[in-house]
């Protein structure tokens, strides 16, 4: 079944390609490259160790300075929405083809290409920043290309104890005496589909308009997103002020791997699910 | 619903067997019974879905001491789980490969078929759910389902346990899963001395246990109630707090505020076979426990209400505690730690 499937897709994808080059009228699908640009407000992001020189440092609303040594996150769910409302799927159930980790440090994951794109024009993209949560299981069997990018040990986004992915990985330093900052996200859900019985949903839809018209066809567009990370500590969700103690009810300590403090960060990035949409994220530039 | 589906392939081919001669081999694979005892709590639902075979559990039982589990084939599950520590063992935090140590407490594996929760926090509410946190986690033995699966498939002995096991569906993981579940399932501690006594067979308590028994339910029953010695809730009770920036207790899988440091209660049975105690093995021996809480807690916001009223302690006196921990060892089963 599946080498049916893989022949099938080889035909089409043949198909395409002789349709191509015999007559570029019937074109009827091209690639969509998403372009990814982490920053803070818009100066793009240097890595840097803790005293480094030449890593970006950002300053939040409550006043801390930091700056990052990792930045990492899955975005999945991909989808791609037509003038008219016709919204095309991006292999949303399949995370071997259909999820990808951005990793700041790889410059190759900067840049994700979608194939297979059908020809139109579009004025919207969804995805999802996480992994949703029926795929969210850390099952090496069906995708074993994904976990296996995913658990590599310099991305190390697995979360074993929750048997599912992290969402986001942010190591870095914050206040001018540079103590270590933390940040990992991720689903703690439990129990069946529709019916969770505990835990929380770390993973955001993300929707965004289009400046402008992304047209699939001679052309390959290309979509540039800004992930502006200014937002993690100064959304508009939360204004956190990053402490050492353990009072955990106002304010959020540096090393946000539980729940509680998790959710204030996942909210100022990925947005609150309802009126925030957008998070983090947002589209600089379409080209055609 | 896959099992649904599965099953009814399974009836169509056992159908379609008995209308020509094809030569499906099929194994007598008989539930085993198990003696539930009438008073423990309700069994989990998902015992039912994964009701233990006779080789289901076979095969649980030779993964469960299997150190191919393992990245580098050192330390299988009953490494840390010890039938003579009622499947626990006695590190502070549990120790993976390469000496590599944890987060935590390993948690004895008793009873669990009784549980509705598993783990410190709760994370895991199916049996089933859990086994494949170990195979990953770094600090255990930090391997991949597929990896276990290709070990496994070297073995014929293996490929034929499992085909017994699950309808000849070859390894997979799901059948690693369920079969591990199956044989912890089977792992039912009630013939303490408490038990024997309350059903009448013959033996009786010391004064001390006795005395032990009457303090226990004025002063302990509230959280180690029913006959699992847990009423599975999750309660802050002071105890010192684990340094690790990991820990959160409960609060790591709800996000609630009001479960930080909380832990799920943990049962009493065995317990003088599961030192040390504590979420990560905060105190040495059971009269140390008893102090603590004799002297006061750690005082949080999100103390548990029992200790809150009572100035942050349980006040015992030394006869009362010595007189508890007698009663607590009543609660060893000699024929369950195979001792």
């Amino acid at each position: 079944m599946k080498n049916l499937k893989k022949y099938m897709l080889s035909a089409a994808v043949l198909v395409a390609f002789m349709s191509c080059s015999s007559d570029d009228e019937n074109r009827v699908a091209n690639n969509v490259t998403l372009e990814f640009s982490n920053t803070f407000n818009n100066t793009p992001i240097v890595l840097g160790a803790a005293t480094s020189a030449d890593a970006t440092v950002n300053t939040s609303d409550a006043g801390q300075v930091h700056h990052f040594s990792e930045l990492k996150y899955v975005v999945s769910n991909i989808r791609l929405i037509k003038a008219d409302g016709t919204e095309i799927p991006y292999n949303v159930n399949n995370l071997d083809t259909g999820a990808t980790v951005v990793n700041q440090a790889k410059p190759e994951t900067l840049n994700y290409v979608l194939s297979d794109i059908p020809v139109g024009d579009y004025t919207e993209i969804k995805f999802g920043l996480g992994v949703r949560s029926d795929l969210n299981i850390l099952d090496q069997v069906s995708f074993p290309t994904f976990y296996d990018n995913a658990g590599s040990n310099d991305t190390e986004m697995h979360w074993e104890w929750g048997t599912g992915y992290r969402f986001t990985k942010i190591e870095g330093f914050y206040d001018t005496d540079n103590k270590e900052l933390s940040f990992h996200s991720g689903s703690t859900l439990e129990g069946e589909e529709g019916n969770y019985t505990q835990g929380q949903d770390a993973y955001r839809d993300i929707t965004l308009s289009l400046p402008s018209t992304a047209t699939v066809g001679n052309n390959a567009p290309t979509i540039a997103i800004k992930a502006d990370f200014d937002y993690l500590l100064s959304g508009d969700s939360h204004t956190v002020t990053l402490v050492s103690t353990e009072n955990i009810t106002n304010n959020a300590t540096p090393s946000a791997h539980t729940a509680t403090e998790m959710m204030k960060f996942v909210e100022n990035i990925g947005g609150n699910g309802t009126t925030d949409v957008t998070g983090m994220f947002s589209i600089t530039s379409v080209e055609n | 619903m896959k099992k649904l589906i599965r099953n009814i392939a399974i009836v169509l081919l056992i159908t379609s067997c008995n209308n020509d001669d094809s030569k499906l081999i099929t194994y007598n694979n008989p539930e085993i019974s198990l003696n539930i005892p009438s008073d423990f709590p309700e069994l989990n639902n998902s015992f039912y879905n994964n009701i233990p075979t006779e080789f289901g559990v076979e095969l649980g039982k030779k993964l469960f001491f299997d150190k191919q589990l393992s990245a580098d084939n050192t330390i299988s599950c009953s490494s840390c789980h010890i039938q003579e520590s009622a499947f626990a063992d006695h590190n502070p935090k549990g120790i993976g490969i390469e000496g590599r140590i944890g987060l935590r407490n390993a948690p004895p594996v008793q009873n669990m078929a009784f549980m509705q929760f598993y783990n410190w926090d709760g994370n895991k509410l199916q049996l089933e759910d859990q086994p494949l946190v170990p195979i990953i986690t770094h600090e255990e033995m930090d391997s991949s389902i597929l990896e276990v699966i290709g070990k496994l498939e070297t073995d014929p002995f293996y490929i034929e346990l499992f085909n017994k096991a699950f309808e000849g569906e070859g390894i997979t993981a799901d059948d690693i899963y369920n079969s591990i579940a199956q044989y912890e399932y089977t792992l039912i501690s009630s013939n303490s001395k408490y038990d024997k006594v309350k059903r009448n067979e013959g033996e009786t308590f010391t004064e001390s246990e006795a005395q032990g028994f009457a303090i226990f339910q004025d002063k302990c029953i509230s959280c180690h109630s029913t006959e699992l010695f847990t009423d599975q809730t999750f309660r802050n009770i002071g105890f010192p707090i684990n340094p690790d920036i990991e820990e959160g207790g409960r609060t790591r899988i709800t996000g609630l505020v009001e479960d930080y440091m909380r832990f799920r209660v943990p049962s009493l049975r065995n317990i003088e076979y599961t030192s040390p105690y504590g979420s990560f093995g905060q105190f040495a021996t059971l009269e140390a426990v008893l102090d603590y809480l004799d002297n006061g807690v750690l005082e949080a916001d999100n103390l548990d209400p029992i200790l809150k009223d009572n100035d942050n302690r349980i006040p015992l006196t030394e006869e009362e505690k010595i007189d508890l921990i007698a009663f607590m060892k009543t609660l060893s089963d000699t024929e369950f730690l195979g001792l």
